[in-house]
């Protein structure tokens, strides 16, 4: 365990240098913005130039961009991501509000390309240059190429409009006071979509890696010789071939969080999903610095505790361990 | 005036304008009103001031006017086109000094408290005069409010006021909020902002950010028998191609300004158990404008302006852009205000070939290329149609030798490019007819208008006949001579055309058709919908 | 010649290649074809494919030729794949390698700064990007590589981790070479074999992204994009649903395309690499 904690640490001292990068990229950028937040009020509002005056003196928008930056450190310090002009309420409040719901989206479209992914990478590697190996290969890049937004309009016409088997959008029935199981089912039934809009499309990576994987397993001495026994080839494919090139697969999903989250912020706007996703391009199209910032913080922070994870779970599934018992 | 909205493919047969629509009574639906049960409509975006008192626009009138009310609605057939909310009477001296209202008696607020005279006052002089996009116009020389009693509210003005613009104001501009929770603290930052509290038929319930708004029956009500639903939900449907697939999938029951886009309409229409409605927006009519920077020394040249008006078909705009849905602009004041309108001005047809002479005259040749100047074109990103009339103006303007290059926006840095920094050649503004010049139109070629404020003359625009003549019309109490002046002054801004006005449009409600009495008023949208049902 | 034939041998290394063969061709011949600005109004709105042959394709809600459109859109998803690609793999194999060769503090800067740029999701950035500088090509095409050059980056740093040690650089070393010039004769042209190798995943990737990013409204109004004429198609998807599926007909094909030919590309390479 000292060795998982040690990987902690270490872990953590880069992952504090990183984000005091991207808060310093991120205020730059904004800063470069045309336009801030209280002409984004005024848009709605309509006001003189002494109110927008009295606006930006009451929302610190008049100080320096060095101040700006420096009370916005000192502010994070205490965990305070400042206030969101477009919402009137706490940047982190409403972030929160949003994050459950981008997380079930992202995890669920996850497990779903993870699974299924691996899955059909398992199918297609157990027999390499087969016809299904062929065909599961380039209909997952078919896929691959598709855009995730594209795929989703077309799944809302003939599932939800035509069909009208799921609903078209949003993350449950609106005030429905639906509870418990009939909450979760009623949500499950909003996600379906979103998630295999999402999911489907990453699901090739995982079965090209697997494929991949599996084929290099399959030319190792352990595997030969294993072959040469005579034990079956199911007991192969699985017990061997797939266990050892699954590995591998785990650390993509590290690596992948953060194509998923970015991948969420147009499936969100597609389904009328109100996670993070959609804050952001609300965030965009109010202007609204702070919210923006704390969005892509949060974000950043997500992504490097998932990595955490994935780090965690290889150290406990260390492949030398498991796969040298097997070749013996 | 019935050709404001065209029906060009007969889908609103049976609900064409005005004229056909004040005759239809409400009892046209021979049905008993049923009471209860939900409806579900869908909103576009999500206002975060939901104070319509201090934020006088459509988009928060939506959802807080079924909450908050005024002292007189817009009305088909009531006397000067209003109909009582919260006032039962008004009257004008002749002096344009006073105006008194009488005040509806049994109101109470939300939270129990009884409405008076107080409200009123606290309203006029703290919200609305000081704090309001469109009251700062109107209510500029109210210097008193006196309550001679719960029930009467008397506004006295420094000078005079047309009793004409304070009546045609009344609808959009006097939310009436509650005195009691509003006379502690900044107004600004007052809860009721976001979660309010009126006389209303609805009670604001909870805002669910990015899904939903709710609002509930107030048992309490003034109007007999009134509310008829039990709850309205606002579903946050940003992405406007979802509305109509909700629709049909029977996950709303309305969408309203457009929500539904029009060249969805005709398909739509004819889906059973849906309407398509194109009443009910007479008073909410919106014109497109081509706002000019008169700064760039070709656009300070009135033959360029002619030649760019010359080069736009406005036919092409109403039939392609609108689908028919909208009518060709001759000048500031759209034909759908009888009050106003003047059909006498100077009008530019489509003529591409005058157009490119008059450039020629005007100096500026064709060079290597076919290109005259070159300029920026910004197009409003509020509506479809203005991001589209924007491709169009482009290629009309390509016809003519002038290269415009299009630059899109969001709706904040759109804002700050045009009204504040004037980093434009060209903008499309969508501007809303509030049935009053003087709280409208005279704003976008008025000179003298700090930089910054939105919708109003930002491109440098000064003609001091014309400003003489607007700040004469403010303060002319005779109506007749006030529209006699608000008549010229349409033949002077189509004259030397400061702006070009390409087209007027109401919008398009599209419902369920098991949803009863909508559109029977001219804003319905944004009234309070308290005769609203839904069939059993 | 061999390597020809080896890719050849595959049929879906030859369907990319032939795909991007069109592709190109359809970039390139726009302006041949559609002289005119494919944004002018060449007929009646709406008009479904296959009625007209003069538009055979049919025309959009403001009487665009869809076809014209797709050519010219070639372009764009083209120029911006490649663009972006290069940016990123020049991006990435400068910094990588000079972290790989200097070692030390500043190679534990620029790695995490490479680190950051990984940690923001791509798309987040690209759409904080433009909607800050405002759309336009050049914009987006700096929006996707700021998003995209962390991956060359770090495998130009592996490989030069790798080499730095070899003998020739060694031998370069003894013979007093500026350290810059090892890097950039020695090191770079080594370590970039492999870096190139993802350029076929980052153009997919970026056509992509331009397609998304246009179909939020944040693409340029100037040109014709497929990602943009999917988002117009997007409000008559029901009535006229021809306009999103053609150019995300369209879309799908390229990227497919892209990887594909990449594929094969990296099969050829590799099994050159083995024979050599």
């Amino acid at each position: 365990m000292t060795r998982a904690l040690r990987l902690i640490r270490r872990r953590l001292i880069g992952s504090i240098a990183v984000l005091l990068i991207v808060i310093i990229g991120t205020f730059l950028l904004l800063e470069a913005a045309p336009g801030d937040a209280v002409d984004a009020y005024v848009v709605s509002v309509g006001g003189d130039a002494s109110m927008i005056e009295e606006l930006r003196r009451r929302w610190g928008l008049d100080q320096s961009a060095a101040t700006r930056f420096a009370i916005y450190i000192s502010s994070l310090a205490r965990l305070d991501l400042g206030h969101s002009v477009a919402f009137s309420r706490p940047n982190l409040d409403v972030i929160l509000e949003r994050l459950p719901n981008t997380l079930l989206l992202m995890g669920s479209a996850t497990a779903l390309s993870f699974c299924l992914g691996t899955f059909l990478g398992i199918v297609a590697g157990s027999r390499p240059g087969s016809f299904r190996d062929r065909f599961l290969s380039i209909g997952s890049l078919a896929l691959y190429a598709v855009p995730g937004f594209w795929l989703g309009l077309v799944l809302v016409v003939v599932f939800s409009v035509q069909l009208r088997w799921l609903p078209l959008g949003g993350i449950e029935t609106i005030a429905s006071g639906k509870t418990g199981a009939a909450r979760a089912l009623d949500m499950a039934r909003h996600l379906v979509l979103p998630v295999a809009s999402l999911g489907v499309i990453y699901l090739a990576l995982y079965l090209r890696m697997m494929r991949a994987g599996m084929a290099e397993v399959w030319r190792m001495d352990f595997v030969l010789a294993a072959r040469a026994r005579g034990i079956a080839r199911r007991r192969i494919v699985l017990r061997h071939v797939a266990r050892n090139a699954l590995l591998p697969l785990v650390t993509m999903l590290g690596l992948q969080s953060a194509a998923m989250l970015g991948g969420s912020v147009v499936i969100e706007s597609v389904f009328s999903v109100p996670g993070l996703g959609r804050l952001a391009q609300e965030a965009v199209a109010s202007r609204d610095t702070p919210l923006l910032l704390g969005i892509i913080l949060v974000s950043a922070v997500l992504v490097i505790l998932v990595n955490l994870a994935v780090d965690l779970l290889y150290a406990a599934l260390d492949p030398r361990v498991g796969s040298s018992g097997e070749a013996a | 005036m019935s050709d404001f909205a065209i029906s060009r493919r007969g889908v609103l047969a049976g609900s064409t304008f005005l004229l056909a629509s004040t005759a239809l009574p409400a009892a046209l639906w021979a049905q008993t009103p049923s009471k209860g049960g939900r409806l579900i409509v869908a909103a576009d975006s999500e206002p975060r001031n939901l104070n319509p008192a201090i934020v006088a626009s459509n988009g928060v009138f939506f959802v807080a006017s079924k909450v908050v009310e005024p002292l007189a609605e817009a009305s088909f057939t009531g006397k000067d086109g209003l109909e009582p909310r919260l006032a039962t009477s008004w009257e004008g001296s002749a002096d344009g000094l006073t105006v008194s209202f009488k005040l509806r008696e049994g109101v109470t607020w939300h939270d129990g408290k009884p409405f008076t005279s107080a409200d009123v006052a606290f309203s006029a002089l703290q919200v609305w005069k000081p704090l309001q996009n469109l009251g700062r116009v109107v209510f500029k020389d109210l210097e008193a409010v006196d309550t001679p009693d719960e029930h009467t509210a008397i506004f006295r003005f420094a000078r005079p006021t047309p009793f004409q613009l304070i009546r045609n104001a009344l609808p959009a501009l006097t939310s009436v909020v509650p005195k009691h929770l509003y006379e502690v603290g900044e107004i600004a930052d007052n809860p009721a902002n976001t979660a309010p509290v009126g006389t209303g038929p609805f009670k604001f319930a909870e805002h669910r950010p990015g899904e939903y708004y709710r609002l509930e029956k107030n048992d309490a009500y003034w109007g007999q028998d009134q509310p008829k639903l039990d709850e309205i939900i606002y579903r946050v449907l940003p992405d406007r191609a979802a509305a109509a697939g909700a629709l049909e999938a029977e996950e709303i029951h309305l969408a309203a300004f457009s929500a539904v886009p029009l060249a969805d309409l005709e398909r739509i229409s004819k889906v059973p158990g849906i309407k398509v409605v194109s009443k009910g927006y007479e008073a909410l009519t919106y014109q497109l404008v081509v706002e000019i920077n008169h700064r760039r020394k070709e656009l300070a040249d009135r033959k360029v302006r002619q030649a760019i008006a010359h080069a736009i078909d406005k036919d092409f705009v109403v039939k392609t852009i609108f689908l028919g849905y909208a009518t060709a602009s001759t000048g500031p004041v759209p034909r759908i205000d009888v009050q106003f309108y003047s059909s006498g001005v100077p009008a530019h047809s489509f003529d591409v070939d005058k157009a490119n002479a008059l450039l020629d005259e005007a100096g500026y040749k064709r060079g290597d290329g076919g290109t005259r100047f070159a300029l920026k074109l910004l197009p409003a990103p509020y509506f479809n149609e203005t991001k589209q009339f924007g491709d169009y103006l482009r290629q009309a303007l390509a016809e003519i030798g002038i290269d415009a290059e299009l630059v899109n926006n969001d709706a904040a840095a759109h804002q700050k490019a045009v009204y504040a920094d004037h980093a434009f050649d060209l903008a499309i503004a969508p501007t809303v007819f509030r049935g009053d010049p003087a709280i409208s139109t005279t704003i976008l070629v008025q000179s003298g208008i700090p930089d910054g404020v939105p919708f109003s003359n930002q491109g440098g625009y000064a003609n001091p006949e014309l400003d003489a003549l607007i700040a004469k019309a403010a303060e002319t109490l005779d109506p007749d001579e006030r529209i006699a002046l608000y008549v010229d002054f349409q033949r002077m801004v189509a004259e030397d055309l400061p702006l070009i006005n390409v087209a007027e449009w109401g919008f398009i409600t599209v419902a369920r058709s098991s949803v009863k009495e909508v559109s029977n008023n001219p804003r319905w949208a944004v009234s309070n919908w308290a005769d609203t049902w839904i069939e059993g | 010649m061999i390597a020809l034939r080896r890719f050849l041998r595959t049929p879906e290394a030859v369907a990319g290649a032939l795909i991007l063969a069109a592709l190109l061709a359809m970039a390139l011949s726009a302006s041949w074809f559609f002289p005119r600005d494919p944004q002018s109004i060449a007929g009646p709105a709406l008009l479904r494919p296959f009625q007209d042959w003069t538009l055979p394709l049919g025309t959009d809600r403001l009487g665009r030729d869809v076809l014209a459109g797709l050519f010219h859109g070639a372009r764009t998803s083209l120029a911006v794949g490649l663009a972006a690609a290069a940016g990123a793999i020049l991006i990435g194999a400068v910094v990588g390698t000079l972290a790989g060769f200097a070692g030390g503090v500043a190679d534990e800067i620029l790695m995490r700064i490479t680190d950051a740029f990984q940690t923001v999701p791509g798309f987040l950035l690209a759409l904080a990007f433009v909607s800050v500088a405002g759309p336009s090509l050049a914009t987006v095409i700096v929006a996707i590589t700021l998003g995209a050059w962390t991956g060359p980056a770090r495998i130009a740093r592996a490989e030069v981790l790798s080499i730095r040690e070899r003998d020739y650089v060694a031998g370069a070393r003894v013979i007093g070479m500026h350290p810059l010039e090892i890097v950039f004769r020695e090191i770079l042209p080594n370590a970039l074999p492999p870096v190139l190798a993802l350029s076929s995943v980052i153009v997919a990737a970026a056509i992509l992204t331009e397609a998304a990013l246009s179909f939020l409204g944040l693409g340029d109004p100037n040109r014709v994009t497929w990602g943009g004429m999917i988002a117009e198609g997007r409000a008559v998807l029901r009535s006229a649903p021809y306009l999103s599926i053609i150019p995300g007909v369209a879309l799908v094909l390229t990227v497919l395309g892209v990887y594909l030919a990449g594929e094969g590309l990296v099969e050829t390479s590799a099994a050159r690499r083995m024979n050599a």
